[in-house]
C-alpha cells in the first residue's frame, strides 16, 4: 500500500491566519478571559485560543499555538459537525476541505503581509533619508555660523537644500 | 573687504556639493574641513580656472562630498 500526503501549510503568523480564518468565513474569536468564563466543552479551551464557527462533538473547533505553529483541534471524527454562526449561509464543511481552503487563504493573507512590510520598511528609509539630510543641513548651519559665516537657506530647481554661506575677512 | 562665499548643496541622501569663491589658494579646503567633516568621504574635488590663477585675488574650489 503506498499513500500520498500533504501537510496544511504552517500557520505560524498568527494576524496572518486570524486575517485568512475571517476571509474562509471561519469567524474568529479571540479567547479572553470574558471568554473562558463564559464557554465549557470537552475541548477544554485556553487563553489566547483562537475560536473558530465551527463546532464538533468536543465543542468549537479552535486553533491553538503548538510550538511556533497553529494548529487546529477539532474531533477527529466531526461527530456533530456544524457551524455556529448567525449568518445563515454558513455550511459544515469537512476539516481538510477546510483546511485546504484556510491554507489558500493564509497563503494571500502572508502575501499581503509581506506587502505591508515591504511598505512598512520603505517609509522607514525614506524617514532615514530625511533624517539624514536634515542632521547635515543643521549640522552645516551651525558649523557655519560658530565660524562667522551668515547663512541664506534655499532650494535648488530640483528641491534640493541649498545654503549660501558668506563672510567677510 | 574681500567676501569668501561658499554654496552648499545637499542632495536627496544627505550628500553634500560645495563651491567656494573669494579663497586663497589652499585656504579653501581648509575652510571645507572646519565646516564640514570632510575626512574620507571626499569622492571628487575639481578645480575650477579660478583656481589655477596664481594672483590672490580670488582662487576657488569645486568639491563633490559623498557622505558616508
Amino acid at each position: 500500500m503506498s499513500a500520498v500526503i500533504k501537510t496544511t501549510t504552517p500557520f505560524v503568523i498568527e494576524p496572518v491566519l486570524f486575517e485568512a480564518l475571517e476571509a474562509v468565513g471561519a469567524e474568529p474569536q479571540r479567547v479572553s478571559s470574558e471568554v473562558l468564563r463564559s464557554i465549557s466543552q470537552r475541548n477544554q479551551i485556553q487563553a489566547d485560543d483562537i475560536l473558530t464557527n465551527r463546532s464538533d462533538y468536543n465543542g468549537r473547533q479552535l486553533f491553538r499555538q503548538q510550538g511556533e505553529r497553529w494548529v487546529l483541534l477539532h474531533d477527529s471524527d466531526e461527530h456533530f459537525g456544524s457551524v455556529v454562526s448567525q449568518l445563515s449561509d454558513r455550511r459544515y464543511t469537512p476539516v481538510s476541505r477546510f483546511l485546504s481552503e484556510l491554507c489558500l487563504g493564509y497563503e494571500a493573507a502572508y502575501q499581503q503581509h509581506l506587502d505591508e512590510l515591504e511598505e512598512q520598511e520603505r517609509i522607514r528609509l525614506e524617514e532615514a533619508r530625511k533624517a539624514r539630510v536634515e542632521r547635515t543641513r543643521q549640522q552645516a548651519i551651525a558649523r557655519a555660523k560658530s565660524q562667522g559665516y551668515s547663512v541664506k537657506e534655499g532650494r535648488t530647481s530640483t528641491g534640493q537644500v541649498q545654503l549660501v554661506l558668506t563672510r567677510t575677512v | 573687504m574681500p567676501e569668501q562665499k561658499i554654496i552648499i548643496t545637499i542632495d536627496d541622501e544627505g550628500g553634500i556639493t560645495a563651491k567656494t569663491t573669494g579663497f586663497k589658494g589652499e585656504s579653501c579646503l581648509q575652510a571645507f574641513d572646519e565646516l564640514l567633516e570632510l575626512e574620507g568621504v571626499v569622492s571628487n574635488v575639481k578645480k575650477t580656472d579660478e583656481y589655477h590663477q596664481q594672483q590672490v585675488v580670488k582662487q576657488g574650489r569645486v568639491q563633490e562630498v559623498k557622505r558616508t
